[in-house]
């Protein structure tokens, strides 16, 4: 085979020399025969003749032997490859349009496909990233919670399904001793964390397993962002140490660029260090900020698995029903928590531009169809004259895959724009620190998108092509009436699909549109216009007594207080839309104890007086927290709406009573009174449904991390500077971080659905404009084609307004049977992206409708320009001019 | 001129040419005459078919060829067995021998 494939290149390359050979070999022939017949006594006129009839045509003998040595294939691909490079350039306009279309197809799905890749398909970088699950556990009431550090310790010494576990705690801290002081956010994980995920520092050392216990020596690992940004990437960094929290870490080593976690790591730090100062990682009941990771052993599946752990938790509710009654555990490949929010929209994209792709080739497939036509004479002149139909069906191919060639290049350069710009609008983090490139892997998926084009658009068109009938074609003088009539439904048939495909996109583009406004309609029970938010969290050594951080907390407020056009100003541990909030259970006066997990977990928010006021909380009963709620006066909270109707109905909340946690039977538990009612807020985005809130005085639980809330009469933004210095002037070392509008928190809060209605309206305006103009094209086709029976139709007496009816007519016929085929299959399809809907039902007929009409009156009037030229044809010239 | 010429079965063109350069390296007239000579005429090799044989032969890796002179002192193109050749012809003398034996056998019951 090899051999054979090296003899035909090596031909290929040898031409002249072969043919010189052959002619060499072939003469000697002839002089050995006509010598033999000459010395047999032949007469040298009838030995020559002889020889010359024995050998018959010297052209056929070595026409075959080129065809023996094979020369024939590799060198009639190389010249109907030349042939349809000649062909393509006569006919600019044809190339041109047909490069520009395959270039938009191939280069949208290239860029999808990378972005597909990167999230969804790109290895994670850990070593086997398949057998790699994160665990939760769950509660009834609440779904997926932290972990607590004893029951990860029991999963760990119990399991047998897991080769290895090691939990992962979410911290932040103060980096100071730098000209800005900043917030950074980093994780204290075991210390086998990273050799459990396959990585090794890319300097000094990995945790010692010493370093799992209370009372480690402070030492950190620094991501290699914050190696370069703030060390400059020097090698000596390690072993020199860094400020946090006003204490002083040893940097240990620093993690390889490639390293990814399921979110921001600037530092980490063992949870040795970690549990210094702190005491919450021995309760079983404190579920803070954490996750655990296990490798799967070998063998074992995620089910095996799942059962066991579960197996595990069951016994530990029996053991401990106060803290883990009811609470179960679920387990989730690592892939699946890095990409589970934005793989919907990556799949709909991904299947929308396939989309685009297919009603690009019906496009150029309807121009090729449209050339075949015009070159029927040509085909079947070539056929008359020996070529067989594999020939033409090659050489007809071979012009697709010069235009796919040509189409597939543009469409790379294309993809790369289309990747830079995405990166401008796709806000960081909604991609999971997935990176989104043109490699290899999407190389290939570009060629190989690209041979199928070729196909799909040029294998139809050239077998129609050669279909035609010689004799006819030729005696009817090209005017190809049979060939033309099948090319033409052929075309109505692409065209056809094309509006059916381009009904589908704008009916999801619709869809999303109309969630969008829906969801931006919704209301966040706050007033977002000219509202800044900024946070800070005192964790210096100088914050640790209550009175301290009040006292920062006062001189904030004053201080912002007293800027100018600063209307209200107040603190708070949370605000609406950022899904940062702490949620505790509660026990209310006069309740049936619940189990475990089913007890009321509001999310609670610590706020200073004008909170409500600063955020245009509706205030609907009572009163909101005032000066007056010290320290000393009695315990109040203010409670929301839906847990007033939830919990006490009809009767009036205000003066009932409830407490944190479970209270015991056997002490008076700290009861705090309901002073006031406010409406509901969205704490976890537009989308999400409101839930039990809770609002407390700042002076009556005191918290050291707060965002400060600032209504001003100007333009917010240009507060911040303001804001900064009041900060500075009070710590110079306290970090300013998370600085947003509330506007641009409700603007982030939707930004995977905006991000995907921009792109899938972009797919499905372009699939507009593509089906456009194949509709364009087709009528524009017939009315030349009709125009003789136009003429005749005029000339009987038919007014311009009842031939135009005609040619607009057919075109109904088309756009008809496109609308009603992609409204029906856009029905059973768009069902696949409900989960990215809001409030709008995924067969909504309002939007059907719209998209509907919209698209109906785009196709009409592509049709009606070329239409229209029937009125201007002069039956006289038109039948002349046959 | 011999009356009695048979033109060739399919498929035996191939076996001769191999089978006469088993011999020794030849030439492609080499190679008719040495055909017709042996089969006392009765075996004629048209040059129609015999070069595209030859080549396509060569391709196959079947033979070889090189330029050398021929016995009168003109530039000629020789054919020579390759290794895989002389596996080919013995494969092929096999199949020939089972066939003709089989052919022979039916002709001899049914007269």
């Amino acid at each position: 085979m090899l051999h054979d494939l090296l003899f035909r290149i090596r031909t290929l390359f040898r031409r002249p020399g072969i043919e010189v050979e052959l002619e060499d070999e072939l003469r000697f022939h002839r002089q050995q025969q006509l010598e033999k017949y000459l010395s047999a006594g032949l007469n040298p006129a009838e030995a020559h003749r002889r020889v010359r009839l024995e050998f018959g045509g010297l052209d056929q003998i070595k026409e075959e032997c080129r065809d023996a040595r094979g020369v024939q294939l590799l060198d009639t691909l190389a010249r109907d490859l030349r042939y349809a490079l000649r062909v393509l350039r006569k006919s600019p306009g044809f190339t041109i349009v047909a490069t520009v279309t395959l270039a938009l197809g191939i280069g949208a799905n290239t860029a999808i496909f990378s972005l597909l890749y990167g999230v969804l398909l790109r290895p994670l970088p850990y070593h086997d990233p398949a057998s790699l699950i994160v665990l939760h556990e769950t509660t009834p009431m609440v779904g997926v919670v932290s972990p607590s550090y004893p029951n990860y310790l029991d999963w760990r010494a119990q399991t047998r399904a897991f080769s290895n576990m090691a939990v992962i705690n979410s911290v932040a801290f103060n980096l100071s001793g730098i000209e800005r002081p900043e917030n950074i956010t980093g994780i204290a994980v075991s210390p086998n964390f990273l050799s459990l995920l396959g990585i090794h520092p890319l300097l000094g050392r990995d945790f010692d397993p010493s370093e799992e216990k209370a009372g480690a020596a402070p030492v950190v690992m620094l991501s290699h962002t914050l190696w370069q940004t703030h060390f400059g990437a020097d090698r000596k960094a390690i072993g020199q140490t860094i400020a946090l929290d006003g204490r002083s870490f040893v940097i240990i080593g620093v993690l390889p660029p490639q390293f990814r976690w399921l979110e921001t790591v600037d530092v980490v730090e063992p949870v040795g260090v970690w549990m210094n100062g702190n005491t919450s990682y021995r309760e079983r009941g404190e579920r803070g900020d954490s996750a655990v990771i296990a490798r799967l052993a070998s063998g074992v599946g995620l089910r095996q698995a799942q059962t066991e752990l579960e197996g595990i938790a069951a016994r530990l509710a029996q053991a401990y029903p106060g803290t883990n009654d009811q609470f179960g555990v679920t387990l989730r490949p690592i892939r699946d928590v890095f990409v589970s929010e934005i793989r919907p929209a990556v799949m709909v994209l991904f299947a929308a531009v396939t989309f685009v792709l297919l009603i690009a080739c019906a496009n150029v497939a309807s121009l090729f169809l449209m050339r075949g036509i015009a070159r029927t004479r040509e085909m079947s002149l070539r056929i008359a004259v020996g070529a067989t139909r594999g020939r033409i069906v090659a050489h007809l191919l071979a012009e697709s895959f010069v235009l796919t060639f040509l189409g597939g290049f543009a469409g790379l350069a294309l993809a790369v724009v289309a990747i830079r710009a995405a990166a401008g609008f796709i806000p960081e983090g909604l991609l999971a620190g997935a990176n989104i490139d043109l490699n290899p892997t999407v190389l290939l998926f570009t060629a190989g998108i690209a041979t199928a084009a070729a196909f799909a658009f040029g294998l139809g068109p050239a077998l129609h092509s050669t279909k035609a009938d010689v004799q006819s074609e030729l005696k009817e003088g090209g005017r190809g009436t049979t060939s033309g009539a099948a090319a033409s439904r052929w075309r109505s048939i692409l065209v056809v699909a094309e509006i059916s495909l381009a009904l589908i996109l704008l009916v999801g583009a619709g869809l999303l549109m109309k969630s969008l406004s829906r969801l931006l309609s919704v209301d966040a029970g706050v007033r977002t216009e000219r509202v800044l938010t900024m946070q800070m969290s005192l964790r210096t050594a100088q914050y640790r007594k209550n009175p301290a951080i009040l006292n920062f907390w006062d001189r904030v407020l004053a201080g912002v207080r007293a800027l100018p056009g600063v209307q209200a100003a107040a603190l708070g541990t949370g605000v609406p839309l950022t899904g940062d909030h702490s949620r505790t259970d509660i026990t209310i006066e006069g309740m049936t104890p619940p189990k475990p997990g089913n007890y009321p977990h509001p999310d609670v928010h610590i706020v200073t007086p004008d909170y409500v006021t600063a955020l245009g909380v509706r205030l609907l009963r009572g009163r909101e927290v005032t000066v007056m709620d010290t320290e000393d006066s009695p315990r109040v909270a203010i409670i929301n709406e839906r847990l007033a109707q939830q919990f006490f109905g009809r009767a009036d909340p205000i003066g009932k009573r409830f407490v944190f946690s479970h209270p015991s039977a056997d002490q008076a538990p700290p009861w705090i009174t309901i002073v006031g009612v406010v409406g509901d807020t969205k704490l976890y985005g537009l989308a999400n449904p409101s839930r039990l809130e809770v609002y407390l005085p700042f002076r009556q639980v005191v918290s050291d991390s707060m965002t400060l809330i600032v209504k001003s009469a100007t333009d917010a933004p240009a507060m911040t500077s303001a804001i900064r210095s009041v900060i500075a002037s009070i710590d110079k070392d306290q970090p300013i971080f998370g600085i947003a509008t509330m506007e641009q928190l409700v603007r982030f809060s939707v930004s995977t659905r905006r991000v995907t209605f921009i792109i899938l309206g972009a797919f499905s305006t372009l699939a507009l404009v593509l089906s456009a103009i194949g509709i364009y094209g087709v009528i524009s086709y017939s009315v030349a084609q009709r125009s003789h029976e136009i003429a005749v139709r005029m000339a009987l007496g038919a007014a311009p307004g009842d031939v135009l009816r005609i040619m607009l007519g057919q075109a109904a016929r088309i756009v008809g049977a496109g609308v009603i085929t992609g409204a029906v299959a856009s029905f059973a399809l768009t069902r696949l992206m409900s989960n990215l809907l809001y409030s709008v039902s995924s067969s909504d007929p309002l939007t059907f409708a719209a998209v509907t009409g919209v698209l109906a009156l785009v196709a009409m009037l592509a049709c009606y320009i070329p239409a229209r030229r029937t009125l201007r044809v002069d039956p006289m010239t038109a039948l002349r001019s046959e | 001129m011999p009356e009695q010429r048979i033109d060739l079965p399919q498929g035996t063109l191939d076996l001769l040419i191999l089978r006469t350069l088993a011999l020794e390296p030849q030439h492609g007239w080499g190679i008719s005459e040495r055909v017709q000579q042996v089969s006392s005429d009765v075996l004629c090799i048209q040059q129609g078919s015999l070069y595209p044989a030859l080549h396509r032969l060569e391709r196959r890796g079947w033979i070889k060829a090189h330029w050398g002179t021929s016995e009168n002192n003109r530039r000629a193109r020789y054919y020579e067995l390759t290794k895989a050749g002389r596996r080919q012809l013995e494969l092929e003398t096999d199949t020939w021998k089972k066939m003709t034996a089989a052919v022979a056998l039916v002709l001899g019951t049914s007269l």
